[in-house]
């Protein structure tokens, strides 16, 4: 009997408005198919959108895949990819019609291993331990966005508004979905947690096509992921969450550390402070703001970059993954070459800045003019203004990008769809 | 009666407060500027609010208010005759009183820009309107502190030790807050080194604050015996000569007990978060290949690479007058003398560096432009370096770190910028000699009328930066006199000229509707009769550093990002600090 081959890839790119939803549909030459749900989350529906949108989608990937899931892939933690996945407690939510699926395998990076916590007996300093401190402590950073987002509704004119509006944006991306993540670790007859060329547990499910996992990397493969150096990782990670944390805790009404010093508060300072201290208000703000960005970018950081390789094209999905976590595939010739010639993109983190790294963009041998022959494709999920700002030249969807994109590929975007419209379709022969 | 003080001792710590030398927390009284204080303190150049952001509320201030300097008595200096458990007491206190805090800011503030008046034979102004700066020493909570051009501001913040919940003060640090302070000076000084450019430039301003801040620690003399001498007790200054074991004394001695040694326990503090960064450059082994390697790319690292190369200068001034002097019993050496030498060596360096400022140009600084500006400012005053051969001994050291004085502007034989000579060619008869001397306009009107002789492209915007006298005594006690002017170019282009308009290629992957700042600027200085001497200038038309720069912006994402001041200097000490900052 001949091996089954893949004869065509079909992407339902779902309007989430800010966030990521993909379901990816092969079909092979006995006209069977695979499903795989990468992601399914959002942080702001498009206007008019239903309540109920999320379960409309989630009833939309049950009917597309005829109520069987070969995989689900959650690429990271944030809120605009995951959230999808929370399940209600009348059983009805998009997350329990996505557990009635019965995906056969979830894939999430290393990071997401809950049991790293209860197997780990390494001692300090080895690399179990390390993974577990950073596991724990990207658990324990959504902390920080917790209290952030909890001090902007207690101070709520404590910042000024287009820092507050920043900060409670990012602030809600990053607090923990705990019901998602749950469902995600138990919905699934296998779980796999994978990291730079690791096997990703798909290759079984899907005959035919080679999946490459190019990241995240592990502590070891990267110093880059977090600019550690000569530190142990896990004391590292252990100081960095324990510090954020603090720090989020204390906004605006953290106890003097002179107590019995304080001449004058907040709303009654004598003339001479207040410019200065509204100024410095305003400096907390912006730094509490970089600090939530950080987080929310060494998040972003671990999300898993896939590459399916099927025997005539290239399919990638990068999550949000971000330089840092490019880093180690991009330092390696044969990740390069390899990339070369990609024919499906889905665009990096919604169209950022960061995370469609130069060194690729440019290596992308098939963008190019509208009339060249096997263009690439291009798909972007996202929802303008809803993060960065144009002054400092980090909207997303970063325009210049979005500029090549439209003129370099053929280019596909949820935000070309109308209302009512569920999803971006493309189809691609492999 | 009339104050006729020049100075006042104020009590500061000369490091931080986990430093312990001879079992006493290193308290040392220092000389600053007199002045009668109100409240804060209050100066003419700072004003300390104690505003805490995190907790919303105002700690009282050091409080001042007599009209005398000399009535206003320092509550802090410590009482030498007090008994060991005392003293104890006396610390803690001390150490817990917030006035202290800002006495302690205010004083190391002060103390770091009378050391570049000085230097400098000017006054000298901060980088924004207005002549006083604040400082906030509890700014809010966080491992961080930073110098804000927009808030007039310096900000140090609070935060909890790694070992206990007990709160550090990055403004109880000497280092940090010298640190701090420079970058408010030399933004003062050159407004355009905050500019995006080359990777020197931006590392530049880390690493001069560093040498800043590691170098003034030198002239506390006291200090740095007891460092000296590690464990043992600094015998009291009597008839008999204190004498230190040469053991003491070798270049891996000093590296350990003063300028790795101090910041150690400090950095234990914030354990893995690098608040010894300050001093690490230290250790860092000169490779001449060290400013092409990727781990070297980024400010702050790049930044190191220049301290280290400046630290380990004063290291062999210092060793180099050690050996002048004589031992007793062959192994031995008058500590005194040790101790003063270290903080000539210290004192002639720093004031090197901080003249050559002056002789920088005001656009695109590479770690090799300040070399030869170093070099061509000593040069100036102390013709003759043939006694202690500093010059010879930066060129060498900077070589090992892979910083040389070379390039066409340069003169290959001294590593010093030629001197001017088209002076045939100025046109100096429609400006005034003594307007040329402070007025912008004349000097602009002086720049315009010899454009051409001085290559300056005339469909830039042009503008003059800033027009200072520089007075500097030389060692035979004449004061050598000049005018330093410094004026930029400007052109706004997009990237499908600039092939046209710099004669560059676009790099790789620019569009060409990317639109792209491109300057130029020089320095020129003026002799005591108001003729050039030196045109120390980034050309509009040089290609290579156009070039150069372009593709890094271009590289590192910076073309068309505004980076306020406030987040410039935040986020790069964040990350030198916490590893949080923004990559």
């Amino acid at each position: 009997m001949m091996a089954l081959q893949p004869v065509s890839a079909t992407l339902f790119a779902y309007q989430v408005g800010f966030g990521d939803c993909f379901l990816l549909r092969f079909t092979y030459s006995d006209q069977s198919t695979r499903h795989v749900l990468i992601d399914f989350g959002t942080t702001g529906l498009p206007k008019g959108a239903a309540d109920a949108h999320l379960l409309l989608i989630a009833k939309d990937i049950e009917a597309q895949c005829g109520g069987q899931l070969d995989a689900v892939v959650a690429t990271h933690r944030h809120a605009d990819h995951i959230s999808g996945f929370a399940t209600a407690a009348n059983g009805n939510g998009p997350g329990d019609v996505i557990r009635s699926l019965k995906p056969r395998l979830v894939l999430q990076p290393w990071t997401e291993d809950l049991k790293l916590a209860v197997d780990s007996k390494g001692p300090a300093g080895s690399a179990a331990a390390g993974r577990l401190a950073a596991a724990r402590s990207l658990r324990e950073m959504q902390q920080v966005a917790e209290h952030t987002v909890a001090a902007l509704d207690r101070k709520p004119n404590y910042f000024n508004r287009k820092i507050a509006a920043q900060l409670r944006f990012i602030g809600e991306d990053n607090i923990s979905n705990a019901s998602a993540v749950r469902n995600l670790s138990t919905m699934g007859r296998k779980n796999v947690y994978a990291y730079h060329e690791s096997d990703s547990g798909l290759e079984t499910l899907l005959p035919g096509i080679k999946v490459h996992v190019l990241g995240p990397p592990t502590l070891h493969q990267s110093e880059a992921i977090r600019k550690q150096r000569s530190v142990d990782p896990a004391e590292y990670w252990h100081l960095q969450s324990r510090r954020a944390a603090d720090i989020g805790a204390q906004v605006g009404d953290g106890g003097p550390v002179f107590a019995d010093h304080v001449i004058a508060k907040g709303g009654k300072l004598p003339a001479h402070a207040r410019w200065l201290a509204y100024r410095m208000k305003q400096a907390q703000g912006e730094q509490l703001l970089q600090i939530v960005r950080t987080l929310d970018k060494q998040m972003n950081n671990t999300s898993l970059i896939l590459l399916f390789e099927t025997p005539n094209k290239k399919l990638l999905f990068p999550g949000d993954a971000q330089i840092e976590n490019w880093s180690v595939a991009l330092s390696k010739a044969k990740y390069l070459d390899l990339l070369a010639d990609v024919d499906l993109y889905k665009v990096g983190h919604h169209g950022s800045l960061n995370a469609t790294p130069k060194t690729m963009w440019n290596r992308f041998s098939k963008k190019g003019k509208a009339s060249k022959p096997g263009r690439m494709q291009s798909v972007l999920s996202t929802m303008p203004h809803k993060h960065g700002s144009e002054d400092a030249g980090t909207e997303v969807p970063r325009i210049k990008l979005v500029k090549d994109l439209q003129s370099q590929t053929n280019f596909h975007t949820t935000t070309a769809l109308g209302a009512g419209d569920l999803y971006v379709r493309v189809d691609i022969k492999v | 009666m009339t104050s006729t003080a020049n100075t006042r001792k104020l009590t500061i710590l000369a490091q931080d407060p986990s430093v312990k030398l001879g079992g006493r927390i290193a308290f040392a009284q220092v000389d600053v500027p007199a002045e009668v204080l109100s409240s804060g303190p209050v100066g003419h150049r700072v004003k300390v609010i104690d505003f805490d952001a995190s907790a919303n509320v105002l700690y009282a201030p050091r409080t001042f208010g007599r009209t005398q300097v000399e009535q206003d008595l320092d509550p802090y200096a410590p009482d030498e005759k007090m008994t060991a458990a005392a003293r104890k007491r006396w610390e803690e206190r001390t150490l817990a009183d917030p006035r202290f805090h800002a006495q302690h800011c205010y004083a190391i503030v002060m103390r770091t820009l009378a050391r570049f008046e000085f230097a400098l034979g000017r006054r000298v102004a901060w980088g924004f309107e207005g002549h006083q700066i604040h400082v906030a020493p509890h700014a809010f909570f966080e491992a961080n502190a930073f110098y804000s051009e927009q808030d007039r501001a310096l900000m140090f913040g609070y935060f909890k030790s790694a070992r206990g919940d007990r709160p550090v003060f990055t403004c109880l640090s000497h280092d940090i807050v010298a640190h701090e302070a420079t970058h408010a000076i030399l933004d003062g000084l050159r407004d355009g080194f905050t500019n995006p450019s080359t990777p020197d430039q931006a590392a530049f301003h880390e690493g001069f604050s560093d040498v800043v801040a590691l170098l003034s620690v030198f002239s506390l003399k006291e200090i740095v015996m007891a460092a000296l001498l590690g464990k043992g007790k600094v015998p009291p200054k009597g008839k008999s000569i204190r004498l230190v074991n040469k053991s003491a004394l070798t270049r891996k001695a000093i590296e350990n007990s003063l300028l790795l040694g101090l910041g150690e326990q400090f950095g234990a503090e914030l354990e893995g978060a690098r608040a010894d960064a300050l001093r690490r450059s230290i250790k860092l082994k000169p490779r001449p290949d060290l400013l092409d390697m990727p781990e070297y790319q980024e400010e702050h690292d790049r930044g190191e690479v220049f301290a280290a190369a400046m630290m380990q200068t004063f290291l062999k001034m210092w060793l180099s007058r050690i050996a002048g002097l004589g031992t007793f019993g062959g192994d031995r050496y008058n500590l005194d003398m040790v101790v003063e030498e270290g903080a000539k060596a210290a004192e002639n360096l720093l004031t090197m560096a901080i003249r050559a400022l002056d002789y920088c140009p005001p656009v695109d600084l590479s770690f090799g432009d300040f070399l030869a500006a170093v070099l061509t400012a000593d040069a100036e005053t102390v013709p003759d370096d043939s006694r202690f051969g500093y010059r010879a001994l930066l060129r060498e050291t900077f070589a090992d770190y892979g910083v040389l004085a070379t390039g066409g502007k340069i003169d290959p034989k001294t590593g010093q910028w030629a001197s001017f000579d088209k002076g045939d060619l100025v046109t100096y008869s429609r400006t005034h000699f003594e307007s040329m001397l402070h007025d912008k306009e004349e000097v602009f009107r002086f720049v315009w009328e010899n454009r051409e002789m001085l290559g300056l492209d005339d469909r830039c915007y042009t503008r003059i930066e800033s027009v200072r006298p520089s007075v500097r005594q030389a060692p035979d006690g004449f004061f050598l006199k000049e005018t330093i002017c410094e004026y930029v170019q400007v052109l706004n282009l997009y990237a499908a000229e600039i092939k046209a308009v710099l004669g560059i290629d676009r790099p790789d992957g620019m569009p060409t509707t990317q639109r792209v700042t491109a300057y130029g600027g020089g320095t020129l200085v003026f002799d005591q009769y108001g003729r050039i001497k030196y045109h120390i200038s980034k050309s509009f038309q040089d290609s290579d550093m156009q070039s150069a720069r372009l593709q890094y912006l271009w590289d590192h994402d910076l073309l068309e990002k505004p980076r306020s001041a406030r987040h410039r200097f935040a986020n790069i000490h964040r990350s030198r600090l916490g590893a949080e900052g923004d990559a």
